[in-house]
C-alpha cells in the first residue's frame, strides 16, 4: 500500500513538474498569451528586487514620464516634451491631458511629484537610491512638472525610464503586491500564483489602444514545458527561450517565427569581494584566468551568446572589447593561487536554480577543479531563496546569476550591493560619468568597465542572447531586449 | 511447514542477476570509469554513440557511460541509507508495540499511522527546504517515510512469535522481554524484514531520481540518475538518447530490487511457504 502511495505521489510530482501553466487559452483572436520562465514573488517592484515584475507590469500597467523604445532611445510617454535647464538640474516635463490610472483617478503633476518622493520614503529595493539625486518635484501647473536635482546626473533621466520612474496615485498604492494600479495601456485583472498572470486592456487608456484585448502571462518553471506549450498551442510567444539548445526545432518549423537579438542579461558569476578568500584580487584573476569563457558559452548557450569581458553589453555607448583581458590559462591561474597561498581553496557557488545558472555552475566547478579549487555547488530557489540568502544576506562565496538590468554596472559604485565591491576610484569615476558632458560620460564609464575587470571584481561569463519564438500571426516584436518591461504596446496581429 | 522450501525460482535469480549488476557496476566505479563523469569538455558536447564514449555524451561532453557508473553508487548509496534508517527505527518500534500493553501499543502504531498518511516525497521536499537539497536530507527524508511498513511489517511479525509455545515457555521460565525480543522474535521476522528491506529498496531508488529530478536531490555535478533525466529534459525533442539511458539504468535496478523482494519473500516467508 505504501509503494503505491509513493509510486502515485512520484507520478504526481513528475506530471505536475511538467504539465506547468494550466490555463487554456481561449480561442479569442484578441487574446494572447506569453510564456515566461521567472515567476513574479509579488506584484509590488518597489519592495521586492528582482527582473520578473517589472517585465510584466512595466510599460504595459505602469508607466513613466519617458520610457525606452526598443532601440534603446529615450522617447516621450506621459510627458509630451521636456526641457532641460542650462546647468542641467532642472527638468520641465509638459504632460499629456486626460489621462486617467486605472483607477479612474486623473494623472497630474501632483501625482508625479507623489511618485518620485514615494521612491524616497516608501520605496525599499536598492535600486531607490537611484532616485536619491533629485532635491525636489516643483508642481507648476496641473499638467507642468519641474524635477530639480541636486546636481546634473546622466544616469537619472535614464533611470526614469526604468521601474524608477513609474508614476503611482496616491489612492492607488493601499495594496500593490496584489493590486498594481497605472496609467498604463493595460489593468491588472487576476493572478493565479504559479501559474499566470492576466492583464486586460484599459478601456479608457489616453494613448493608441493595444491591439489584444487581453493578455495572458503564463509562467512555466521548466522550460522544456514552456517550449511544448508553443508547439501545442497553448501560448502564443515564448518570450525569451533559455534553453538554447532547443531553438533549432522552432526554427525549422514553418509556424514559428524565431527571432535572436542581445539582451542586457549579463550571466555573471558574482564574486563576494568582501569575503576572505576572494577578498583577494589574485584569487579572483586566478578564477578568472582558470575559467573558459568560449566553453561555458558553448555547452550553456549552445553557442548563441556574446563575450562582453565587462559588464557592458555592445548596446551601450562606452562599450570595449575586453574579452583579451583574462585569457583561459590554467597555468597562470594556479600561479596566482600559488603566490596567494590559496592551493587548497574550497568555494560555495550558491545559484539560483535556474537551467542556464545549474549548467554554468557545473561547467565553472569542472574548469575550477582543473586548477585545484572545490566547488560545491547549491541550486537555491529562486527568487525567494536566493534573494533571501545571497543577495540579501551575502551568504556566499561566488553565485551565478543573470543581471538584466540596463547599466547595471553602476552597481559596483555600491560597496553594500551583495559582491561588496568597494573601490574609491570607481565610485570617483562614476560619479564624473554622471555629472559630466556625454562625451565625459563615456570615457568615463569605459574607464570603470575597465578597472572592474582588471580588478576581477566579478566573472562576465557571457551575454545571454535574447531569442523570441512566436506564432507567425503575431507581430511587434523586438530581436533586442533593451528596457526592463516586456513590452507589450508594440504587438499586433497579421 | 514442513516442506523446506530451497529451490531458487526464477523471479530469485533474475532479480539476483539485475541487482547483482548495478552493484558490480557501483563497485567498479570506484576503481575505474572510461571518463571523468564530471569533466566538462565543449569540444565534444552532444556527441552521439562511439567507440569512445558507448552511449553519446550529454550537453557538457561529460561520458554518459561514467555518469551512468558513478550514478549507480549514489542510488545504492541512497537506498542502503534509507532503508537503513527505516529497518533500525522502524523494527524496534514495530517489536515494542507489538510486545508493550496494548495502550502503548496502539500509541505507537498511531502515530506510525500519522507518518504513513504523510506523502514521502512531500516530506522529503519540505526536509530539502529546510535544511537545503542534498543527498542527506533525500536518504534521511526517504528513509523517515518508509519507518511505518517496517514498524508495521514487525509488528504483526512479532505478535504471531508471541503467540508460539517457546515464546510462551521462554516467558514462563521468566526471561525477560528484551531477551525474548533478541532470542526469539528477531531470527523469527528477520525473513519478512529482508523481504521488506528489497521492496522498499526499489522505493528509495524510484524516490531518489524523482528528488534529483525534482532539484531536491543530490547536488550537481554529483552524477544522479534522477537528475541526468532532469537535465535530458530540455533536449528531450532533439536528444532523447539523453532521456533514455538513465530512464533504463532507474527501470534496471527498480525491477531488480522488486523481483529480488518477491523471490526471497517465496523462499522465505513462512506463511506463502506453507502454501506451497
Amino acid at each position: 500500500m505504501f509503494g503505491a502511495t509513493l509510486v502515485l505521489a512520484l507520478l504526481a510530482a513528475m506530471t505536475a513538474c511538467s504539465a506547468g501553466s494550466s490555463v487554456s487559452v481561449p480561442p479569442d483572436p484578441d487574446a494572447i498569451s506569453i510564456g515566461f520562465t521567472a515567476e513574479p514573488a509579488n506584484l509590488d517592484f518597489t519592495r521586492t528586487d528582482g527582473a520578473a515584475i517589472p517585465q510584466a507590469l512595466l510599460y504595459n500597467v505602469y508607466e513613466g514620464l519617458v520610457k525606452l523604445d526598443a532601440d534603446g532611445k529615450i522617447v516621450p510617454l506621459l510627458a509630451r516634451e521636456w526641457t532641460v535647464s542650462e546647468d542641467r538640474r532642472t527638468y520641465d516635463f509638459r504632460l499629456h491631458d486626460g489621462v486617467t490610472f486605472g483607477n479612474g483617478q486623473p494623472f497630474t503633476a501632483a501625482d508625479v511629484k507623489f511618485s518620485i518622493d514615494r521612491v524616497k520614503t516608501e520605496w525599499t529595493i536598492s535600486l531607490k537610491s537611484k532616485m536619491d539625486v533629485v532635491e525636489r518635484v516643483d508642481v507648476v501647473g496641473p499638467a507642468h512638472a519641474r524635477v530639480v536635482l541636486k546636481r546634473p546626473s546622466n544616469n537619472w533621466l535614464f533611470d526614469m525610464t526604468t521601474r524608477i520612474g513609474a508614476m503611482f496615485s496616491p489612492s492607488g498604492v493601499a495594496d500593490l503586491a496584489t493590486t498594481p494600479v497605472g496609467t498604463g495601456p493595460y489593468a491588472f485583472a487576476t493572478r493565479k500564483r504559479g501559474d499566470s498572470i492576466v492583464l486586460r486592456a484599459n478601456p479608457s487608456y489616453w494613448g493608441r489602444k493595444p491591439t489584444y484585448t487581453t493578455v495572458y502571462l503564463k509562467y512555466y518553471k521548466d522550460p522544456t514545458a514552456l517550449n511544448n506549450a508553443l508547439l501545442s498551442n497553448g501560448i502564443d510567444v515564448i518570450s525569451a527561450i533559455t534553453t538554447p539548445d532547443s531553438i533549432g526545432q522552432f526554427e525549422t518549423d514553418t509556424r514559428f517565427t524565431v527571432l535572436q537579438g542581445t539582451t542586457n542579461s549579463e550571466v555573471t558569476l558574482s564574486f563576494n569581494n568582501a569575503k576572505a578568500p576572494l577578498d583577494d584580487k589574485r584569487v579572483r584573476q586566478a578564477l578568472m584566468y582558470a575559467i573558459d569563457r568560449e566553453a561555458v558559452m558553448a555547452t550553456v548557450a549552445a553557442n548563441r551568446g556574446t563575450l562582453i569581458g565587462s559588464m557592458v553589453p555592445p548596446t551601450d555607448p562606452w562599450y570595449e572589447d575586453l574579452t583579451g583581458l583574462y585569457p583561459h590559462d590554467p597555468a597562470r591561474a594556479k600561479a596566482l593561487l600559488a603566490e596567494a597561498g590559496k592551493q587548497n581553496l574550497w568555494l560555495r557557488l550558491r545559484v539560483a536554480n535556474l537551467p542556464y545558472a545549474v549548467s554554468s555552475a557545473q561547467v565553472v566547478a569542472s574548469q575550477l577543479a582543473d586548477v585545484g579549487v572545490s566547488v560545491s555547488i547549491e541550486p537555491l530557489d529562486f527568487p525567494a531563496v536566493w534573494l533571501k540568502q545571497v543577495f540579501t544576506d551575502h551568504d556566499f562565496d561566488m553565485s551565478i546569476i543573470q543581471h538584466v538590468e540596463a547599466r547595471d554596472i553602476v552597481t559596483f559604485g555600491n560597496p553594500k550591493y551583495y559582491w561588496g565591491y568597494d573601490n574609491p576610484k570607481v565610485k570617483s569615476l562614476l560619479a564624473g560619468a554622471d555629472t559630466g558632458t556625454p562625451e565625459q560620460q563615456v570615457t568615463a564609464m569605459r574607464e570603470v568597465a575597465r578597472t572592474i575587470a582588471e580588478d576581477a571584481a566579478a566573472d562576465w561569463l557571457f551575454l545571454f542572447p535574447n531569442v523570441v519564438a512566436a506564432k507567425k500571426k503575431v507581430t511587434g516584436l523586438s530581436d533586442n531586449l533593451v528596457s526592463e518591461s516586456f513590452d507589450l504596446t508594440g504587438l499586433g496581429r497579421r | 511447514m514442513t516442506t523446506a522450501v530451497k529451490r531458487r525460482t526464477p523471479t530469485l535469480t533474475a532479480g539476483a542477476v539485475l541487482v547483482g549488476l548495478v552493484v558490480l557496476v557501483a563497485l567498479v566505479s570506484f576503481i575505474w570509469t572510461p571518463h571523468d563523469p564530471t569533466r566538462v569538455d565543449a569540444a565534444v558536447r552532444l556527441l552521439g554513440p562511439t567507440g569512445d564514449f558507448l552511449f553519446g555524451t550529454d550537453k557538457f561532453g561529460r561520458d554518459l557511460v561514467s555518469q551512468i557508473m558513478v550514478g549507480a553508487r549514489t542510488t545504492l548509496y541512497v537506498g542502503v541509507v534509507a532503508v537503513g534508517v527505516a529497518a533500525l527505527i522502524g523494527t524496534p518500534l514495530g517489536i515494542l508495540a507489538a510486545m508493550s500493553p496494548r495502550w502503548l501499543g496502539e500509541f505507537i502504531m498511531r502515530v506510525n499511522d500519522l507518518v504513513l498518511a504523510f506523502p514521502a516525497l512531500l516530506l522529503a521536499i519540505m526536509f530539502g527546504a529546510v535544511f537545503g537539497a542534498s543527498t542527506w536530507t533525500a536518504m534521511v527524508a526517504i528513509g523517515i517515510a518508509t519507518v511505518p511498513s517496517f514498524a508495521r511489517i514487525a509488528r504483526s511479525g512479532t505478535m504471531q512469535v508471541m503467540s508460539t509455545e517457546y515464546v510462551l515457555a521462554a516467558r514462563a521460565a521468566g526471561r525477560s522481554r528484551l531477551v525474548i525480543a533478541r532470542r526469539h522474535v528477531l531470527p523469527n521476522i528477520a525473513g519478512l524484514l529482508i523481504v521488506q528491506s528489497s521492496v522498499s529498496f526499489a522505493i528509495a531508488v524510484l524516490a531518489e531520481a524523482a528528488l534529483s529530478f525534482l532539484g531536491f536531490g543530490t547536488r550537481p555535478p554529483t552524477p544522479s540518475w534522477g537528475r541526468m533525466l532532469q537535465e535530458s529534459q530540455e533536449l528531450l525533442a532533439v536528444q532523447p538518447r539523453l532521456a533514455i539511458v538513465p530512464g533504463i539504468a532507474i527501470a534496471v535496478a527498480v525491477l531488480g530490487f522488486n523481483l529480488l523482494g518477491d523471490g526471497l519473500r517465496d523462499r522465505l516467508d513462512p506463511r506463502l511457504a506453507g502454501r506451497r
